[in-house]
């Protein structure tokens, strides 16, 4: 007996500018079922013209009656993805509350807006701007160590190393760190509270690490750690 | 009507001719638009607030003293964009007042069934020469529907 395939769910894209068509494009290939939904006729072509097998419908993917017509009902979910906030959030809105969709993802462009979307009703809102700056932010602050109390016989110092978002650092094993001669970590600030840096312990996202460092170079502590 | 704060997105035919009118009567007028040019509408003795943005980013909103209005319309040229405009102005700032103007009767019936307080020019407008047809009567210039709109002035 044939084992059943599971049904993946029915994916409307609204929106063929390059995030809807790459989308449409990888969904395609791991086997769910697209329809993508564009306004302009010529890029509709093109795009058909690329993917061949995609469900291609030209329309107003925020026209009620044109969206009625793409089998929106049965959608397990709808990713608005054009270039104006207004138009993603519309089709979103209506594609939930007038077509009972269950999950509403929309690409947001100003970052503003995406606690907008989020109060309006979009149950997933994106915003790429905000992405990328979340992770230069991480970068950049991955190497910020914060020179605490002078440590009077040894003249070195206590600092405090805050650990980004994304650090490399979250998921490790105290043990598995390796910290230049003359550095030890001395504890784990975690939701306010000390924590002892025993060898099985664990870091985790938010952590704080008091390091008790001779050298203060900064460079060579947050290259030391992240190896 | 006691003097209150109102905002108002958009700066076209409609947008103007209620700034100034609001203005004239003594009330506390924002508009916004993302066209500086627009503004011209207005007249030079427009006593009101011009802020030059997006009506769909809080932000701007914020700027225009959206906070403290007590109405609130959207009309620019855009269905989506008053929608969102209003949307912004009831459920984040809890706008007392608030009202859009949508072209498409569809959209706006949804809209209105989902709780915003919608204008269709389009039904209106239909409406109105409907009844010309039938009865022969304007209702639009006798005064008799929309008084204040036909030019009549109290």
């Amino acid at each position: 007996m044939a084992a059943r395939q599971p049904q993946r769910p029915y994916v409307l894209i609204i929106g063929g500018g390059k995030v809807g068509f790459y989308l449409a494009k990888h969904l395609i290939e791991r086997g769910y079922e697209v329809t993508l939904v564009e306004k302009e006729r010529a890029r509709a072509e093109w795009i058909t013209h690329q993917l061949g097998t995609v469900s291609i419908m030209v329309g107003d993917g925020d026209e009620m009656a044109f969206l009625a017509t793409t089998g929106i009902e049965r959608a397990g979910v709808v990713v608005a993805c054009t270039g104006d906030d207004e138009d993603n959030l519309v089709a979103c809105q209506l594609a939930k509350r007038k077509f009972g969709v269950p999950r509403t993802i929309a690409r947001v462009n100003n970052p503003v807006n995406v606690k907008v979307f989020r109060t309006l009703g979009i149950d997933v809102p994106v915003s790429a701007t905000e992405l990328l700056m979340g992770l230069i932010e991480a970068e950049l602050g991955h190497s910020e160590l914060v020179r605490g109390v002078a440590v009077k016989a040894s003249g070195a110092s206590l600092v405090d190393m805050a650990l980004p978002e994304l650090s490399s650092l979250v998921g490790r094993r105290i043990s598995d760190l390796q910290l230049p001669e003359g550095e030890l970590l001395v504890c784990i600030v975690r939701a306010g509270d000390p924590v002892l840096p025993r060898p099985d312990e664990v870091v985790q996202k938010g952590d704080e690490l008091i390091i008790y460092s001779r050298t203060l170079d900064v460079e060579r502590v947050s290259e030391a750690l992240s190896r | 009507m006691q003097p209150v704060k109102i905002v108002i997105v958009g700066c076209g035919r409609v947008g103007s001719t209620l700034a100034r009118r609001m203005a004239e009567e003594g009330h506390e007028v924002s508009v916004v638009d993302e066209n500086m040019s627009s503004f011209a509408r207005l007249g030079e003795d427009f006593a009101g607030q011009m802020v030059v943005g997006s009506g769909v980013d809080e932000e701007v909103l914020r700027r225009a003293g959206i906070e403290q209005a007590e109405c609130f319309a959207s009309v620019t040229n855009g269905d989506n964009r008053n929608i969102m405009a209003a949307q912004i102005a009831k459920e984040v700032f809890h706008v007392r007042r608030v009202i859009t103007r949508i072209y498409d009767p569809i959209r706006a019936e949804v809209y209105r069934e989902l709780g915003l307080e919608t204008v269709c020019p389009t039904t209106i407008g239909a409406a109105l020469l409907e009844e010309f047809f039938t009865t022969g009567h304007n209702a639009a210039q006798s005064g008799t529907v929309l008084p204040r709109a036909a030019g009549a002035t109290g």
